[in-house]
């Protein structure tokens, strides 16, 4: 069955002027889905309506077979987690009360998430690297410390599908990799699949790589240019036609692994 | 903070009130000792005479004691309502009265002096405005069937103005001689007035509102996250934010309604309280209520006690308030802020 599915969506904020249009795919178990594409290209749009933030114009969405109209907060939160590509911080909350929001949602009304939910939380925070900064406030964080912490709420939300917006944003190269790793033991160990909008294309060659099933969605100017893995999809000819930039892909083979890699060379005038 | 340090924590802020309240009602021009004001309450509860003299009980029951609780009633409702809106608003800036409501309740107060010069209608005609004020800025600020945080925001400052501008319209009409200063008291706030009728009247709607606020403290911090992630921790955004802001506004127009508009409680209070207790709005509601309470019924006891007469007791929030704030922004070098 799948997770998430998406049945010819479009949206736009004007009636004649769609942000994207005529949107399908499926998420199943176990799978990284990454949305590539230009800036602009309707991406953070197209999350917005999977979070239930917009109303699409036409067709419709499905969460685990249920119309996402009609589903309950709470039973959202079950099935999908999300991580910001910006995190608004106001208020200085120690790193454990942000890693237990993610338990809200098997809090009863009226009621903070107890003592279990708590520990549940704790070991979230220790999967992810950072045991022992329960304490520590969050707005004191490196920006890659804060995506790890936000990695950990939704882990320890138990949803089945983690929706990234740009997990990578602004990180180092080091803390980038760790993302990509918790991602792909996410997938792997945890049985998570995860959506991610990115425009780091070797992202997707990284899963790839490391065996994870990967299917990428090339977008340009509202709809889906190509679908499929990122040996199909991310090719000279689709790059040069929705980027217009020339690329080179090649294929390192450090320690006897094979690694497919892609470097950018120059725009096209 | 060790586990050590909150048990201190939550002892003062139950105990700190207590002391408060007694305290103010042994203090003033007539000296109460702290047994006859015991006495007094016994005699008040039970309704057996307990032996003190008439005047001793008639300035224990009828005049300190409605107006202590008041007061502690006034700032609790206050300063929880503030943290409710920094936390719903995800802005450690605004008060209580964000959404319009102390000028939606100035307004009313303002409408009945001049309409009508009746001391019973005054509260009345200030909760009805006040709750309008807050109904009028929500529903501005709704967009599709949804209220994002700034569209609430700014409905709220566009009410704000409109009323502020109708209480100066009524200002300038309102008779020089009695009107006029009646009004401008009124709009610094003054528990001078307290009868017992009043904290029946206002009793209700603030014990509601504080009610409604603190079971949903811990949504607070959800909330704060933003509408996207809190929807996708689980929470009904709307739902939660039309609750939360219906407690706030009864507990504000509640208290508003019987002191008049007093600043700083609702901007103040709960940056104290998040100073001593840390961020997670499950302590800093209830922190908020403790500490409000006390610093209302500490105000205005100075307000009676100063001089021969009283002195508004908006003024004397902002006097005390604003140096005790500095000095605490100092001394925690705004960590915690």
């Amino acid at each position: 069955m799948s997770l998430l599915s998406l049945h010819e969506v479009s949206f736009g904020y004007q009636a004649d002027r769609p942000i994207f249009e005529n949107i399908s795919f499926e998420i199943g178990p176990g799978e990284v889905f990454c949305i590539i594409g230009p800036n602009g290209c309707g991406k953070t749009t197209l999350i917005d309506s999977v979070l239930g933030m917009n109303q699409p114009q036409s067709g419709h969405i499905e969460v685990s077979g249920t119309d996402l109209r009609r589903m309950k907060p709470r039973e959202f939160a079950e099935n999908i987690a999300y991580i910001p590509q910006n995190h608004v911080k106001t208020f200085p909350y120690s790193v454990l009360d942000i890693v237990v929001m993610g338990r809200t949602h098997a809090a009863r009304m009226f009621t903070a998430p107890n003592a279990a939910e708590r520990h549940r939380a704790l070991e979230s925070l220790a999967q992810v690297g950072l045991a022992g900064f329960e304490d520590r406030l969050y707005t004191e964080l490196s920006g890659g410390e804060l995506q790890l912490v936000l990695i950990a709420r939704a882990l320890a939300q138990e949803s089945r599908i983690i929706l990234m917006d740009e997990p990578t944003a602004h990180l180092d190269f080091r803390h980038e990799l760790m993302v990509m790793e918790i991602i792909t033991w996410l997938v792997q160990e945890k049985g998570f699949s995860i959506i991610m909008a990115t425009h780091f294309l070797n992202q997707a060659f990284y899963l790839e790589n490391a065996g994870v099933k990967t299917r990428v969605a090339l977008m340009n100017q509202g709809t889906f240019k190509a679908v499929g893995t990122p040996t199909e999809v991310l090719t000279k000819d689709s790059l040069k036609d929705v980027f217009r930039i020339i690329t080179s892909l090649g294929i390192t083979n450090e320690d006897g692994i094979c690694r497919k890699y892609i470097v950018p060379l120059k725009n096209i005038r | 903070m060790t586990q050590k340090k909150k048990t201190v924590v939550a002892a003062v802020l139950v105990v700190l009130p207590v002391v408060f309240f007694f305290g103010t009602i042994c203090i003033g021009r007539y000296y109460v000792s702290l047994t006859d004001v015991w006495l007094g309450l016994w005699q008040g509860i039970t309704g057996r005479s307990s032996g003190l003299s008439t005047e001793t009980a008639a300035v224990v029951l009828q005049i300190r004691l409605p107006r202590a609780f008041l007061g502690a009633m006034v700032g609790a409702a206050l300063a929880a309502s503030g943290a409710a809106f920094q936390g719903l608003f995800r802005n450690p800036l605004v008060s209580s009265g964000i959404l319009g409501v102390s000028s939606g309740a100035g307004f009313g107060a303002a409408l009945a002096i001049v309409l009508f010069n009746s001391i019973f209608l005054t509260p009345v005609f200030a909760f009805i405005f006040g709750m309008a004020a807050v109904v009028l800025s929500y529903f501005a600020g709704r967009i599709d069937n949804t209220s994002p945080t700034i569209t609430l925001v700014l409905g709220g400052t566009i009410i704000q103005s409109i009323f502020s501008a109708l209480i100066s319209l009524l200002k300038y009409m309102a008779d020089t001689s009695t009107q006029l200063p009646a009004i401008t008291f009124w709009l610094m706030g003054s528990l001078a007035s307290t009868k017992t009728a009043d904290v029946l009247l206002a009793f209700i709607p603030m014990v509601l509102g504080m009610l409604g606020l603190l079971l949903m403290r811990y949504r607070l911090n959800v909330l704060s996250m933003g509408d996207r992630e809190a929807k996708t921790l689980g929470i009904n955004v709307n739902g939660n934010k039309a609750f939360i802001i219906a407690s706030a506004t009864l507990a504000t127009a509640g208290a508003v309604c019987v002191s008049g508009v007093v600043g700083w409680i609702g901007l103040i209070i709960p940056h104290v309280a998040r100073m001593l207790v840390g961020n997670d709005n499950k302590w800093v509601v209830p922190a908020s209520m403790s500490l409000g309470a006390c610093f209302v019924i500490f105000c205005d006891t100075i307000c009676r006690t100063l001089t021969g007469g009283e002195i508004p007791l908006g003024i004397i929030t902002a006097l005390i308030g604003g140096p005790f704030f500095i000095y605490l922004l100092k001394k925690t070098k705004g960590r915690n802020w």
